[in-house]
């Protein structure tokens, strides 16, 4: 008792120690006493070589410095203290002091595996011990990347997983699919798991410099304990702790601009051109050209680009603060941040104010306790820019007339624009940059993640941890409209002022209970690990929708003349899960390696008839590197050949589509009075369950010439089946859905990656590169059903999921004998309109139906997605570029639908000027005549058809950056880096349909891939510095 | 120790109350495990039985009903595009094939019919197995019995054959079912209908709005109309008649509901019930009746809201110069029943269109009215009484009834006399009185006159594109006036997800 007491005393000194440092080194130079003089040399351990840069520091306290470009360094230092040496790719080093003035230091390459430790889901693992398919990341080596989300930083750094920037809203759009995995309903984003804990809600919300390192489980094997989450892969996220015996205090901050290339935004005609095509218009049709359209020229210098009005140049700032201690007891990390982003669309804010404290302390030698706590709180502002027409800005600001001023004679924005109904304008054009501006759409975000735990050792090797974990988020969504402004195509200005208020509570909390036993004898290791764990989440909302408002100065609740009920309701929703969660792991000697692990989940998401999933895994490894017969290949330092098999599942499948719900706001009038409805809209299904993923893992581990350069390839093979999938039923049955988990989809694929360190000592010059080819194929939907529909996808048995459907275009109709020779669309196909293939061959060309000629007609996903990072340095400088890139994929171009219509109600493409005229006109074939109005027009608009597809194969230069060492003669600043860096440097695509060939508007996988302008993901240059106190 | 004993209770803790931890239910809807079991869950259902008809008047009966017939047609605007659904139902140029369409109105007509009929047969299910107050059972049911009988009725004479579906289907297997033969269906509608007429209350003592035995009845007479069986019919009208419950309006034009008021007046059998407002029960059909484009100036005159907005794209149910010339002088019905507007932006040398005057109610805000939609009203009684007598041989009879309805729209008696004359007096004083009301198309197909009457329309039409609102130059497409079916095909989206069609 009284020793714990003694204990706790000790700790809490160390800790009023830490604290009081901290102080002494953030306010004070720190002076030093009873010290000598001592000089040394820092070498390559291999080479010999001088090492540069290398950051040299005295255990215990922030003293320290880096190496010259000869290796060299000198500091003071009493002969009790220990130097610790550390450099990135080298294993740290600490070196007692003694008694010596001139130290000579051999750093070792880090790249021997043995001791490099993994994180793994439930513990750690040696990266040589490993047998399932696990990729880390050292999350340290991203940070200068100025972006706000750590998925943006991972783009091209992974094998196996793809990461898209679907749109450039600052915090959002990012898609992260691990292995091609999909499903039809049930979502592809990973589980992200915070210290052992999967948190809901938006990983957007963590901060990237909190993060130490990041792995990403890629198969069964080392999903399986996750059970019917893992099927999405699973992303584990460590935040920041002390390295051993170091004190840390560092700033990383940088600041910079943001903007839109010119190059690459969709071409579309200016006024001039617009006009002319008006004018050509009419003329082709025999009517008379309305007075605005008789002289184009007018327009000359009076063009009015609603897209680059919309744009600006946008500020972006980051700053955090992070201090890092470990001692005997105690390890800490504090990191306060702050990052800034201002988007390059109007009045569009991104501000996240963060700080994490994780704290892990020994009360003695056999119990730890450990407390993180990390609130952040995000406040955005982001206009509604990404829809369809008439509900995101930026498609409506490009289909919105070039003749049509943005600003009125005396420089103010114009309320609206309507032309006569004569010049075919049928729309009213509300002014796009007031709706920017003067609409507020913010939300605030408040993220609070706290775990704690215990832990206890009672007999050697028996490790007993209980923890409880707490996630708390509050969402504030506050919309007002007021009545000078609308997103709505069609509404004249002044409009009815509206307002929205979500307030949205998520609470989770997980209590995990782990024992976990480790055992040894002769070659034999074992480790035991067996668990129970709990997790339960709810959710409430509550919507207040008012509108007509008498004055827009306030938008209060009250001020508005009309509460709307149907946008005022309140929501509830929760689920449950219960597990137990076993694994075994063995090697002999370690070079024969053995795990197996299971997992089984309760959840409340299940059908009452299938309540519990169990999903098991095994795995097996030889190190054959350490084999007596591998000694011959002396130039193959190590090699390890793994595979593994197992079961796991997906259960987001929603809280309650086990039930039959009944909804009472189906009302009736009788005589102008409203009667309560309540009808039956969903069919009960107590079988409902979880999608499950048998996977099925084989990879090679080699490492060559003394590890410099490592290969790692994994070959996969999965099916998902039971697919939660709400059929479509004939609506004879007064339903359209049933949900159902139904079909198999076949994913199978290769990585590759590659990590080579080209030249040691002082230039040293290191590539990591990977490329993965993912495939799937779409075995069985339900009986009965062997196609399901997206927006311009089909999911069809035997193809891959949700390719793009629809016609064949091959050209246009030349002349008469041309159409009279051709399959043809009664009634609608004329000379010089568009030619569609007669798929099934009966002459004539139909859409949907029986008869339907549709056929697929292209791809949403990559042959092979590839990434490429090289990092250079050479004395004080370091420098950095990846590359990110996606070969094969297409995109459905759906905004051409308006932005090609050649009914001319819309702008367009400036492709359209070369369309079919007239036989001696033919145009350059692609776009159709706009003789016949809708009914010849609207074919090649309405009928999804392959002149929309767009190859959008990339390999973009997402970063580059430049940082260089400061040599500060200062006792306070150990080491000091500033760098320069560009983000989204440059695109190289054939796509023209729009800036960014990674988009894709919806986030449905059954109707992946389509373009309509989402806000555009700018180029980023910034400046920035790194301080080591 | 202490701990691992802690970690046990932990993990007994857990297990014991799995069961309980993991049964999670909504929170903020009903689920139907507990729904169904009071007299005011029964009401509840019901009224949501009847939403669905707002949606069908407004949006898709009058396509398939009027638009599809010689009395109206579209004012093409040839600067807009995307309405083939509706052109193709006005020039008879359905895409069918194998009996299956794609027109979007056949399929969500086809849907809503059975949303309806899943509704009332979740209530029939399930009403007699809970005890409550049995006049409040009895109107129910006999309401649920009415709006399944006339979700039927429309099905069969649209399609013919449909599936009959009686019972409310729990799982995917029970969702499609074969289509069932025409005599089935009229079988069906008949049992309803002639039950829903003895169980519910007569208008007088009725919630205004809702179904009454006379609506009933009404409908029933018209399954027996349809089906040729005139003494039926008559027997039933004769009750209605005698019932006292109805009397015509008047003035035509008062028979048709304002925006908010006039409803369910002495004159309405049955009529879909709509209210202005924001919460969401409003109409807009006049708007869709309404050539274009039409400034705000101008639309202003026909509607007198307070934000008028100036219509692009196309106008339909457009009233066409057969129907104009179908009046008789001095039938007071034409002035009510149809206007002229003068839109000064149209690209046609003519800018005089004519458009439906008998729904063009004012009312406060753009796109927003509460004008009901009739579906029976007195006069239909008076002619259809008229029309079993005749059939029955008894023109003598039918004049009297015949006259009734001519006496109001001020035109002398009729001079029929023969039982040919007096069935053809009928037929004209029948269009012309239910113009606009959703009826031309199903009298054209029960009384057989479909490929006579289009096949000549068809050729006025194409014949003088520009009496048909046509621009100069522009011209019907060349596959109109190809499809003379007297039955729609099936909607080929429901086709696609059964395997019986």
């Amino acid at each position: 008792m009284t020793k714990i007491k003694i204990l706790h005393r000790r700790g809490l000194l160390q800790l009023i120690r830490f604290v009081t440092s901290v102080f002494c080194l953030l306010l004070f130079s720190l002076l030093c006493y009873g010290q000598k003089r001592i000089t040394g040399r820092v070498t390559d351990f291999d080479t010999g070589g001088p090492l540069t840069s290398v950051t040299v520091g005295i255990k215990g306290s922030s003293q320290g410095m880096v190496t010259d470009k000869n290796g060299h360094f000198s500091l003071n230092a009493r002969p009790s203290d220990s130097l610790v040496v550390s450099f990135i790719g080298y294993q740290t080093k600490t070196v007692p002091v003694g008694n010596r003035t001139d130290i000579l230091i051999k750093l070792q390459s880090s790249n021997q595996r043995l001791d490099q430790l993994v994180v793994v889901g439930y513990g750690t693992q040696m990266k040589k011990d490993v047998t399932g398919a696990v990729q880390t990341i050292d999350v340290g080596k991203l940070r200068d990347i100025p972006v706000s989300q750590i998925t943006q930083k991972l783009q091209g750094k992974l094998a196996g997983v793809q990461i898209n920037e679907t749109t450039g809203k600052p915090g959002e759009g990012m898609s992260v699919r691990i292995r091609g995995q999909l499903s039809v309903s049930a979502g592809s984003e990973p589980l992200y798991v915070v210290d052992g804990f999967p948190i809901v809600g938006n990983i957007g919300s963590i901060n990237p410099d909190e993060i130490q390192s990041i792995s990403i489980l890629k198969d069964a094997a080392s999903t399986s304990l996750y059970g019917s989450r893992a099927a999405n892969g699973v992303v584990l996220i460590t935040t920041k702790h002390g390295k051993a015996g170091q004190t840390n205090v560092s700033l990383n901050t940088y600041v910079g601009m943001q903007q839109v290339p010119q190059r690459g935004r969709i071409k579309m005609m200016n006024a001039v051109e617009f006009a002319q095509f008006k004018k050509e218009y009419y003329e082709d049709e025999g009517q008379p050209v309305p007075i605005e359209f008789q002289n184009p020229s007018q327009y000359q210098g009076k063009n009015n680009d609603w897209y680059g009005a919309l744009l600006r140049k946008a500020p972006i700032q980051s700053y955090n603060l992070t201090i890092t201690t470990n001692t005997d007891k105690l390890n800490a990390a504090i990191v306060a941040g702050y990052f800034n982003q201002e988007g390059v669309v109007l009045n569009t804010t991104y501000k996240r104010y963060s700080l994490r404290m994780n704290m892990d302390y020994s009360i003695s030698d056999k119990v730890k306790i450990g407390f993180n706590l990390a609130p952040s709180y995000i406040y955005d502002n982001t206009p509604q820019t990404d829809g369809d027409r008439g509900t995101g800005l930026l498609f409506d600001a490009l289909h919105t007339w070039p003749i049509m001023p943005i600003r009125d004679s005396t420089g103010q924005l114009t309320k609206y624009n309507q032309l006569p109904a004569s010049t075919g304008n049928i729309y009213a054009y509300p002014n796009w940059v007031r709706a920017a501006a003067e609409i507020t759409d913010e939300n605030k975000y408040v993220n609070i993640l706290t775990n704690g735990y215990i832990q206890y050792e009672p007999i050697k090797g028996l490790v007993l941890k209980s923890s409880i974990n707490l996630q708390y988020i509050n969402t504030k969504y506050f919309f007002f409209n007021p009545s000078t402004a609308t997103y709505a195509i069609n509404v004249p200005i002044p409009t009815t002022a509206v307002s929205r208020r979500n307030n949205m509570d998520e609470a989770t909390w997980l209590n995990e209970n782990l024992a976990t036993y480790t055992k040894s004898f002769n070659d034999h290791h074992f480790q035991l690990l067996a668990g129970v764990t709990t997790q339960k989440y709810t959710e409430s909302n509550t919507n207040v929708q008012a509108d007509t408002y008498t004055d827009d100065r306030l938008p209060t609740i009250q001020g508005a003349l009309n509460i709307n009920r149907g946008g005022t309701n309140n929501g509830a929703n929760a689920w449950t899960l219960t597990s137990f969660l076993s694994r075994l792991t063995y090697n002999y000697k370690g070079k024969y390696l053995f795990t197996a692990a299971i997992r089984a989940d309760g959840s409340s998401r299940f059908g009452s008839k299938n309540r519990w999933g169990t999903f098991p895994s095994a795995s097996l490894g030889w190190v054959l590197s350490d084999e007596d017969f591998f000694k011959q290949f002396r130039n193959i330092s190590f090699a390890k050949i793994r595979t593994s098999y197992g079961v796991i599942g997906n259960n987001n499948i929603g809280n309650y589509t086990q039930y039959a719900l009944v909804n009472n706001t189906v009302n009736a009038v009788f005589n102008d009075n409203v009667a309560t409805g309540a009808a039956v809209t969903s069919m009960s299904n107590t079988d409902l369950g979880w999608e499950t993923t048998k996977e099925y893992d084989a990879g090679i581990d080699l490492g060559f010439f003394n590890d410099r350069i490592q290969f790692t390839y994994d070959y996969y093979l999965k099916h998902t089946t039971n697919l939660l999938y709400s059929v479509q039923v004939p609506q004879e049955s007064g339903f359209s859905n049933f949900n159902d988990n139904i079909g198999e989809i076949k994913f199978w694929g290769h990585e590759f990656s590659v990590t080579s360190i080209n030249t040691t000592g002082r230039l040293r010059w290191t590539t990591n590169a990977n490329i993965s080819f993912n495939r799937n194929k779409v075995m069985a939907l339900a009986n009965g059903i062997d196609r399901v529909y997206g927006s311009f996808n089909i999911t069809e048995v035997g193809h891959p999921f949700g390719v793009f459907y629809g016609l064949i275009d091959e050209g246009l109709y030349q002349n008469a004998a041309d159409l009279k020779n051709s399959p043809v669309i009664p009634g609608r196909s004329t000379v010089g309109s568009i030619k569609l293939k007669d798929v099934n061959g009966d002459g004539v060309i139909t859409y949907g139906g029986d008869q339907d000629d549709r056929a697929i007609i292209g791809t949403p996903f990559p042959k092979f997605t590839y990434g490429i990072t090289n990092t250079l340095s050479y004395g004080d400088f370091d420098f950095s570029i990846v590359g990110s890139g996606s070969y094969g994929n297409e995109l459905y171009m759906r905004h051409l639908y308006s932005l090609a219509n050649l009914d001319g109600v819309f702008n367009m493409v400036e492709r359209v000027k070369d369309r079919w005229r007239s036989e001696q006109n033919p145009g350059d074939g692609f776009f159709g005549t706009t003789v016949g109005g809708g009914n010849v027009t609207g074919v090649e608009r309405d009928w999804p058809n392959s002149q929309y597809i767009g190859n959008a194969s990339f390999f973009t230069i997402k970063n580059i950056t430049l940082g260089y060492n400061v040599r500060l003669k200062s006792k306070t600043i150990k080491s000091a880096r500033i760098y320069a860096s560009c983000q989204q440097v440059y695109i190289f695509t054939k796509y023209w349909g729009g800036s960014n060939p990674e988009t894709s508007f919806s986030t449905d996988n059954l109707s992946q891939g389509l373009d309509l302008s989402n806000y555009p993901v700018p180029r980023t240059y910034t400046l920035g510095v790194n301080i080591n106190f | 120790m202490k701990k691992r004993l802690i970690v046990i209770v932990l993990i007994a803790v857990a297990l014991s109350s799995c069961n309980s931890f993991l049964d999670v239910v909504p929170e903020t809807s009903l689920s139907s495990a507990t729904f169904f079991k009071t007299e005011s869950d029964f009401a509840q259902a019901v009224n949501a039985a009847y939403a669905p008809l707002r949606n069908i008047a407004n949006d898709h009966a009058w396509c398939l009903g009027e638009l599809h017939s010689d009395n109206t047609y579209y004012a093409r605007n040839v600067l807009f595009g995307a309405v083939d659904n509706t052109e193709n139902l006005a020039d008879f140029a359905v895409p069918t094939a194998n009996g299956i369409t794609t027109n979007s109105h056949v399929r969500d007509q086809y849907r809503l019919d059975y949303l309806i009929i899943a509704r009332t047969n979740q209530i029939l299910a399930l009403i007699d197995g809970v005890d409550f107050d049995a006049d409040s059972k009895a109107n129910l049911k006999g309401q649920a019995l009415f709006l399944r009988a006339y979700a039927y009725f429309e099905l069969v004479r649209y399609f013919g054959k449909v599936p009959l579906h009686l019972t409310p289907v729990t799982d995917r297997q029970e969702a499609a079912l074969p289509l069932s033969s025409t005599d089935s269906i009229y079988d069906q509608i008949i049992k309803d209908a002639t039950e829903a007429g003895s169980l519910l209350l007569p208008k007088s003592k009725q919630e205004p709005g809702r179904a009454t035995s006379g609506a009933a009845k009404t409908l029933l007479a018209n399954v027996y109309i349809v089906l040729k069986k005139w003494t039926d019919a008559e027997t039933l009208l004769q009750q209605v008649v005698d019932s006292h419950e109805y009397e015509l309006m008047p003035n035509y034009a008062d028979a048709f509901s304002n925006s908010a008021s006039n409803k369910n007046n002495i004159e309405s059998v049955f009529e879909i019930q709509f209210k202005e407002g924001s919460d969401g029960y409003s109409g807009n059909f006049l708007y869709d009746f309404l050539p274009r484009p039409m400034t705000a100036a101008e639309v202003e005159t026909i509607t007198g809201t307070s934000n008028p907005q100036s219509l692009s794209e196309e106008g339909n149910n457009i009233p066409t110069p057969d129907i104009i010339s179908a009046y008789e002088p001095g039938d007071k019905r034409k002035d009510a029943s149809i206007a002229y507007i003068t839109l000064s932006t149209s690209l046609r040398a003519n800018k005089v269109f004519p458009y439906i005057k008998k729904y063009a109610k004012k009312h406060a805000q753009q796109g927003n009215t509460g004008t009901d939609w009739p579906v029976y009203r007195y006069s239909e009684v008076l002619l259809f009484m008229a029309e079993a007598l005749n059939e029955d041989n008894k023109p003598g009879d039918a004049a009297v009834y015949l006259n009734k309805v001519r006496q109001r729209a001020g035109l002398p008696p009729t001079t029929a006399v023969s039982v040919p004359d007096m069935r053809n007096a009928i037929y004209r004083e029948r269009r012309v009185e239910f113009a606009f009301e959703n009826k031309r198309w199903f009298d054209l197909v029960r009384t057989g006159r479909v490929k006579d009457v289009i096949t000549a329309y068809g050729k006025r039409v194409v014949g003088n594109p520009l009496n048909y609102y046509y621009p100069a130059g522009a011209v019907p497409p060349s596959n109109a006036f190809t499809q003379l079916e007297t039955v729609y095909p099936l909607p080929a989206d429901e086709s696609a997800l059964t395997p019986y069609f």
